[in-house]
């Protein structure tokens, strides 16, 4: 265990990966700041240039861009009320009173702060449960993985509130899975004779239109209209003694909770920050100041999220199941670069994990070294005029996928993709499921089949197994729970979002 | 754009995928439960999303009750996406440096009062950045400029 973790710091410490790291960090956050474009977005944008990179540089730079974005969104969400994020919506509630009452500064620091210490407790947890969750994940067979992956859809599914469209959207996914070349007959499917469809779609082309085109088209109107007046010095950012001591119980629930939830499959951050919000206004004696600037308010749901954005790497690299459309990028960028997820990973390649593991705690620190001194210039980004700044995002998006595999036709999948996830966007679907469902896809497939060749074609040989069938059972127990409730659960949920308001 | 009309749409879209998908679907070998064909899992995938968005469809036909009112913002939307296929069409035929110069020309088009003046400032200094980073200090291969393929 000891060893385990001085050779993940060996292998994060060397130059190249610190820089790379740092640049995750820094490029991360810049691009979360600005308005509309989240960590999602960031990754997917950034995610070609790390191809030329080795996987453990790539990863590691990836998961500071991923850092960086989550706090370049809480930066913009505090200062605009302007969510990037879906998780950073929570923060607005009290980070934008906050901000008003001429106190941004104070809450981008505990948010800074908060960050960190959920961001450490979530790595601690990774390295003390990851090496004994990937040790069950080798007794698991294919249908417990068919199984494991279907929970995992269907929570993403029942938690995003809206179960039938997230149904379509995980689905839509799965089929656009589909296409490509066949792995076990090597047929084409829905290659409409494009030789670039046999690959596949192209992952990076899809989510830059889903997350990227879209997230621009839809920040564009209204831009002119935003203003940051606020002026944030360094001095400005220092909490007074008793903020700090408001603080310490908060993030320490926070960290639990996420920590906790980060690790279940689509459970995800968001949930983590609304649970962590929700429990703060619960505990607290006195429930006014919620929404009015609460300092606790800040700082339950930032440790929330971020300790369940480090748990959320458990089932990805230990079982090789991503629980959120983040990570299942994240999968696919190790599958890009010729690794494959799963219980092996720990133990055929440490330095991937380990490194990656060390890398994370030392893009914390940097998080927290670099946004103290640096959130004057954060600040002059999101002052820049957006007109200026759209543009070039484009721009670069266009470069981006085109140098990938030098095709026009990834290009045009951005148009295709970008005015599907702007028009579903529109009416009301979430484009992460979708993610999700195509990065599962082939594997879910694929582990079906031999499940199926395992049990010789009876369904009711699978369900028998103990594992597999308590699991499916869970699956469909979620969806039909979720089904019946939910219309009450979305009513639940609008009334956590409303409380702290209309209690003002 | 209504939106409930605006809903009913990307449902019936999204059924016609599915029943396209499925139609397609029916060429591939559908094998056996025990022995999946290259066909099973699309069909049944298109199958179910046909079902749902069907079904969604006609939840929003029957239900219209929505107080939000989501509306498209046509101007940004088609601006963008021209911006996006400029680039591809402009890449492909042009180069690297004119194709930036479409891209950002198109997407200043997003806005109504954008103006002339910052769109070509910002072309140019795209334009100037971009021949600095491939030319200059990657030296990659692609072509800034040229004519035809």
């Amino acid at each position: 265990m000891f060893e385990n973790i001085l050779l993940g710091f060996s292998t994060a410490f060397t130059a190249t990966n610190l820089l790379y790291c740092f640049l995750g960090v820094f490029l991360g956050t810049f691009i979360g700041v600005l308005p509309g474009l989240g960590s999602l977005a960031a990754i997917s944008m950034l995610l070609p240039l790390t191809f030329y990179l080795e996987p453990t540089t790539a990863l590691i730079m990836l998961g500071g861009i991923y850092y960086g974005g989550e706090y370049g969104g809480s930066i913009a969400s505090i200062l605009l009320n302007l969510p990037g994020t879906p998780s950073a919506a929570v923060t607005c509630l009290d980070g934008n009173p906050m901000a008003k009452q001429g106190r941004a500064g104070v809450a981008l620091f505990i948010t800074a702060i908060a960050s960190f210490v959920g961001g450490s407790v979530g790595i601690i947890a990774l390295m003390a449960f990851g090496p004994a969750i990937a040790k069950v994940g080798l007794s698991f067979g294919p249908s417990d993985y068919f199984a494991l992956m279907l929970l995992g859809l269907v929570a993403t599914v029942t938690v995003g509130g809206q179960v039938r469209k997230g149904l379509i959207m995980v689905i839509l996914g799965l089929l656009l899975g589909t296409v490509g070349t066949d792995v076990t007959s090597g047929d084409f499917r829905y290659t409409f004779g494009f030789l670039e469809l046999r690959d596949g779609v192209s992952l990076v082309g899809m989510a830059m239109g889903l997350f990227g085109i879209a997230e621009v088209i839809n920040s564009i109107k209204g831009s002119n209209e935003r203003k940051v007046t606020e002026k944030i010095t360094a001095r400005s950012m220092m909490p007074t003694k008793e903020d700090m001591k408001k603080i310490i119980a908060p993030m320490a629930r926070g960290s639990s909770i996420g920590g906790f939830l980060g690790a279940l499959p689509g459970a995800g951050t968001v949930i983590a920050a609304f649970l962590a919000y929700a429990m703060e206004v619960r505990v607290a004696k006195d429930k006014t100041r919620f929404g009015n600037g609460a300092i606790e308010g800040v700082a339950a749901p930032e440790s929330a999220n971020n300790a369940a954005a480090q748990t959320a790497f458990i089932p990805t690299l230990t079982i090789g199941i991503p629980g959120s459309a983040t990570m299942s990028i994240m999968l696919g960028a190790l599958m890009i670069h010729g690794i494959t997820p799963g219980p092996l990973l720990i133990t055929d390649h440490p330095t991937i994990f380990w490194g990656l593991i060390a890398s994370f705690w030392i893009g914390n620190v940097f998080l927290l070294v670099l946004n103290i001194p640096l959130i004057g210039m954060w600040v002059r980004v999101l002052q820049f005029p957006y007109k200026y700044i759209y543009p070039v995002v484009i721009a670069l998006i266009c470069i981006g996928v085109f140098s990938m595999r030098t095709s026009v036709f990834d290009v045009c999948l951005v148009v295709i993709f970008g005015a599907l996830g702007y028009l579903l966007q529109r009416a009301g679907y979430q484009a992460a499921p979708l993610i999700l469902g195509f990065v599962l896809g082939p594997m879910l497939e694929e582990n079906l089949r031999r499940a199926m060749l395992m049990a010789r074609g009876d369904v009711f040989q699978l369900i028998a197994d103990p594992l597999t069938g308590s699991i499916l059972a869970l699956s469909a127990m979620m969806l039909i729970w979720a089904f019946a409730c939910g219309l009450k659960s979305l009513l639940n949920k609008r009334k956590i979002k409303i409380l702290p308001e209309g209690e003002a | 754009m209504n939106v409930i009309s605006l809903r009913f749409t990307i449902a019936t879209i999204l059924a016609v995928i599915g029943i396209t998908a499925f139609i397609i679907g029916l060429q591939y070998d559908f094998g056996s439960s025990q022995r999946m064909g290259p066909g099973y899992f699309p069909l049944v995938l298109s199958g179910a999303l046909t079902v749902l968005a069907v079904w969604e469809a006609f939840s929003v036909l029957f239900n219209p009750s929505s107080d939000e009112q989501p509306s498209l913002d046509w101007r940004p939307f088609a601006a963008i996406l021209t911006a996006v296929l400029g680039f591809a069409f402009a890449i492909s035929f042009f180069g690297l440096i004119p194709a930036f110069i479409v891209v950002i020309g198109l997407s200043s088009l997003s806005e109504h009062k954008y103006g002339l003046k910052p769109a070509l400032i910002l072309a140019f200094f795209v334009s100037l950045g971009a021949w600095l980073l491939f030319a200059k200090l990657l030296g990659i291969t692609l072509s800034l400029f040229k004519f035809g393929f």
